[in-house]
């Protein structure tokens, strides 16, 4: 018996049978990929070539090619590495903590979620790990035991505390994202029909039988494993914030960084989910899946992350004024009316002011303008990221450090590429795994008995 | 999820039992007996100070010589002023009632929080269209109903002690100009926020607008109980006020931490403030609401409210414990990492003056509560709850006490009984007021449109 309320949206809409799900879900699995992909899966590739080329010319010429100087020593390079680990962060947010709270919402988009998660992540990894410019003895930045005498790696560096914070993230998100597959890779490996499929499919179904016991050990590890991921949500951008905030650098060393920081990247996680969801429901005609309700909980919750980091903003301005510390007055200053005024508005305008059109319904249930907006948000954590730390590097304590900074080509070229590491991953993913899990979605069905 | 039978409710009338009435009495009489025993201890400091060599060595210690450390401090630790300027107070400067006014002004600011944040816990379950939260909503909606009372305490503590508790009030109050002898630029330069004005007129302003919020939800929770079943009018535009009230608190309850608690070590700042000042009284309201659930329950009230429920709330005492715990850390190890002088002065005080109170309050605010409601059995134990939920009640006053004490009188001075029964003091009116609120209606939201899902604890899917 279902105690829902006569207000409660329905969760699955088209009054779908458990066998529709599947028949609806499999499809772009078991079909011949559809004209859509192909076009998109070309791009993604070309965009791939880019990050190649770029990252060839890196590797061979040496880090010079980057615009980095001595000032500002973290460039485009960081901003893109903050960026995308902050996209990585909704996944496990809808998968964890959502399912703490009981959210049946998260069960349509958890999936796809969590897949965009891991390639953020493996994105964002790209960039410190190729910054270090010897990226063949990266290893050291491991505490290996080593002969090379007292080379050992810096427990107070919150740099290393990123190598472990998004290391156990990413393999935590990888695992989450695996079990939850399970069971539908299983579903795929009973209906699909060449050999190969039969055999990788059943390989990774890890002989999965869908028996009661299964089933409970199943829901026994999701919940463990939420509860194992919920503090990573908040660790590993906590981590990436004090990357900043442990210096004594003017617009870096503040208290509020570390929730500023989740807050900004959960905006930003939902505004990468909702940029691809929107197209996906309609490409794959998943709108009884991906319905209007899930958009309309996706952009409040924009607008709330969006409305927490705006007061981050405003909070961090009115205190470097508060602390009558001319430094933190001029960084602030130098944000808003410097050479990068135009970086710090853009970020206001798109972060803090932008997400505010969410208050009004018609926003938040119009597909076409939640996919500008969700762009809208993206551009604009592009940019806080930037001004965070551009704008407080370019002025150096000593006014003969100080420079102007802009990315060149190859760095341009980096980032571009990285959404074609992103959207390769993406596609590939679209096409052999099922986009929403069949499993748990079937449990949601109000066409049960 | 759901259940397989079909649980009818009803309303309910709380009536304030003899018991419950004893409570609330046990704990004002305490406190009675407690803040007279510490008000009994307090005349030693007056008869060794006047109120003019006080404002002589005020001067002194705060404005001459570059913040130095004054001769007679007895914890004058060489070595520590190797981080630069502190802020340097001690209880025999300040007249002997100055710990009563900052007594009540941690009471009155400390319960008029629990009250608001009570109102913000009620705001949310309505944007998030919580669900299993409607059964025990009266709750929230009692406690909301404080917020003037130790608004007026604040206000009295402040109009009276307001020069004592705020060193920038004070050093308004001598009017300096640049040049004079201990002037200070910083906080010349904060005086257009910090200011005696600001300090009335900004919380007054918004404890007004906040009020008449709490009245407008709680007048369409009553209409609501009389509409006919169905209507869900009231829910709907309840859900608007309420997101009202949730932007505008978001906005102004840091900036409400800044001028009442951050501003007494006036010198120093920390960006994080508001929110932890947030954290610590929600993570309070919570486990205080687990306590009215418990004995309500216990009083034959609310059966459809199960330990499904309270194991709910306690899943809620132990998630803001961590996050309390997280937002702790992030203020702690940031200005421990950079020793920035100006920014370290606020934890050293704290932990050279006041080691025990500073790993007392982690303790009571962390270790404790995390440890013993880790397990799941624990979070269904009412005793349990009820043993570490005292705990963290305490913690968290002592943890406002920690804000305010050593900023206001540098060091010297304990948490003791003046602080203990102006706690259970305060306690007690505050139980007496919220029980007396929940017979105002009916216990049940009995037209509320999420009331089944609640009753049977689903999720509505």
């Amino acid at each position: 018996m279902i105690h829902d309320s006569i207000i409660r949206d329905r969760l699955v809409t088209g009054d779908k049978t458990a066998s529709d799900v599947t028949r609806d879900i499999a499809r772009p699995i078991l079909n011949n990929p559809m004209i859509a992909w192909k076009v998109g899966f070309t791009l993604s590739l070309i965009f791939l070539g880019i990050f190649g080329v770029s990252l060839l010319y890196t590797l061979w010429t040496g880090i010079g090619v980057w615009n980095i100087n001595k000032s500002v020593m973290w460039g485009w390079d960081i901003t893109n590495f903050v960026f995308w680990v902050g996209i990585g962060h909704a996944g496990t947010l809808i998968s964890a903590v959502l399912l703490l709270f009981r959210q049946k919402w998260r069960m349509s988009i958890n999936r796809s979620a969590e897949a965009m998660t891991i390639f953020a992540v493996i994105c964002a990894a790209m960039f410190p790990v190729f910054h270090m410019g010897r990226v063949w003895v990266g290893y050291w930045a491991l505490p290996l035991p080593n002969a090379f005498g007292s080379l050992w790696v810096n427990f107070n560096s919150p740099l290393l505390w990123d190598v472990f914070a998004i290391s156990t993230y990413f393999s935590v998100s990888l695992l989450f994202w695996y079990i939850g597959l399970i069971p539908d890779i299983a579903t795929i490996r009973d209906k699909v029909k060449s050999k190969l499929g039969k055999t990788m499919y059943g390989f990774f179904s890890m002989g999965w039988t869908g028996s009661t016991r299964t089933w409970a050990r199943y829901e026994l590890i999701s919940l463990i494993l939420a509860g194992l991921s919920t503090p990573l949500v908040l660790s590993v951008h906590t981590i990436v914030s004090t990357d900043f905030a442990t210096s004594v650098v003017p617009g870096w060393h503040t208290t509020i960084f570390p929730p500023y920081f989740v807050a900004g990247a959960i905006f930003s996680g939902f505004g990468m989910v909702a940029t691809l969801l929107v197209v996906a429901r309609k490409v794959m005609n998943y709108e009884n899946y991906i319905t209007i309700g899930h958009l309309d909980a996706m952009t409040k919750i924009i607008m709330v992350t969006g409305t927490i980091v705006g007061i981050a903003y405003l909070t961090e301005f009115f205190i470097a004024w508060y602390s009558g510390n001319v430094y933190e007055q001029y960084a602030f200053t130098n944000r808003m009316f410097g050479p990068y005024w135009w970086a710090y508005w853009s970020m206001m305008t798109c972060n803090l002011i932008a997400p505010q059109v969410f208050w009004f319904r018609w926003a938040r249930t119009t597909p076409w303008f939640i996919f500008i907006m969700s762009i809208v948000v993206n551009v604009g954590m592009w940019f806080e990221r930037f001004v965070i730390i551009v704008t407080s590097l370019h002025r150096d304590y000593l006014p003969s450090s100080w420079v102007m900074y802009s990315g060149s080509l190859t760095e341009i070229g980096l980032f571009l590429g990285t959404f074609g590491i992103f959207f390769t991953c993406f596609f590939l993913f679209a096409k052999f795994l099922p986009v929403i899990n069949m499993a748990e979605v079937k449990s949601i069905l109000r066409n049960r008995e | 999820m759901g259940h397989g039978h079909h649980i009818e409710v009803k309303q309910e009338q709380f009536v304030f039992s003899p018991k419950a009435k004893r409570f609330s009495m046990i704990l004002m009489v305490l406190g009675l007996i407690f803040a007279g025993l510490g008000i009994a201890n307090l005349g030693g400091h007056e008869e060794t100070h006047t109120a003019k060599t006080e404002v002589a060595a005020h001067e002194g210690a705060q404005h001459g010589e570059g913040h130095a450390v004054a001769a007679h401090e007895e914890h004058g630790n060489v070595e520590t002023e190797a981080f630069g300027p502190r802020m340097e107070f001690h209880p025999l400067d300040k007249p002997a009632n100055t710990r009563i006014w900052a007594n009540l002004m941690i009471a009155g600011y400390f319960f008029l929080m629990i009250s608001l944040v009570a109102l913000m816990w009620y705001a949310i379950q309505y944007i998030a269209n919580a669900g299993w939260s409607v059964g025990i909503k009266r709750i929230p909606e009692a406690i909301m109903t404080f917020i003037p009372v130790p608004f007026v305490v604040l206000i009295v503590a402040l109009l009276m002690g307001k020069n004592d508790i705020y060193h920038w009030a004070h050093y308004e109050h001598l009017g300096l100009k640049p040049g004079d002898a201990g002037y200070d630029a910083i906080l010349a330069g904060k005086s257009g926020f910090l200011n005696s004005t600001m300090l009335f007129v900004f919380p007054s302003v918004l404890v007004v607008i906040w009020y008449l919020l709490m009245r407008k939800l709680r007048s369409l929770s009553a209409a609501e109980d009389n509409a006919t079943r169905g209507d869900v009018s009231f829910f709907r535009t309840s859900v608007k006020f309420s997101a009202a009230f949730a932007v505008i608190f978001g906005f102004t309850i840091s900036v409400i931490a800044w001028l009442l608690i951050m501003s007494v070590d006036a010198h120093w700042y920390s960006t994080i403030f508001g929110f932890y000042n947030f954290v610590t009284h929600w993570v309070t309201m919570i486990t205080i609401m687990a306590f009215f659930v418990a004995f309500i329950k216990k009083e034959g009230y609310l059966g459809f409210v199960t330990n499904e429920h309270m194991h709910d709330l306690g899943k809620f005492m132990f998630a803001f414990t961590v996050f309390w715990a997280y937002l702790w850390l992030s203020q702690y190890l940031l200005i421990w990492y950079a020793q920035i002088p100006e920014e370290m002065a606020y934890y050293q005080i704290r932990f050279e003056n006041y080691k025990f109170n500073f790993l007392l309050n982690f303790a009571m605010c962390f270790c404790i509560p995390f440890l013993g409601l880790l397990m799941r059995s624990a979070k269904r134990n009412r005793y349990v709850l009820g043993i570490i939920g005292s705990i963290m009640i305490l913690g968290h006053y002592h943890d406002v006490w920690l804000m305010v004490f050593p900023g206001v009188f540098g060091s010297g001075m304990q948490f003791g009984f003046l602080e203990l029964g102006n706690f259970l003091l305060f306690a007690g009116v505050f139980t007496y007021w919220v029980f007396t609120a929940l017979t105002k209606r009916g216990l049940v939201a009995v037209n509320h449109p999420y009331l089944d899902e609640s009753a049977h604890h689903d999720v509505g899917v």
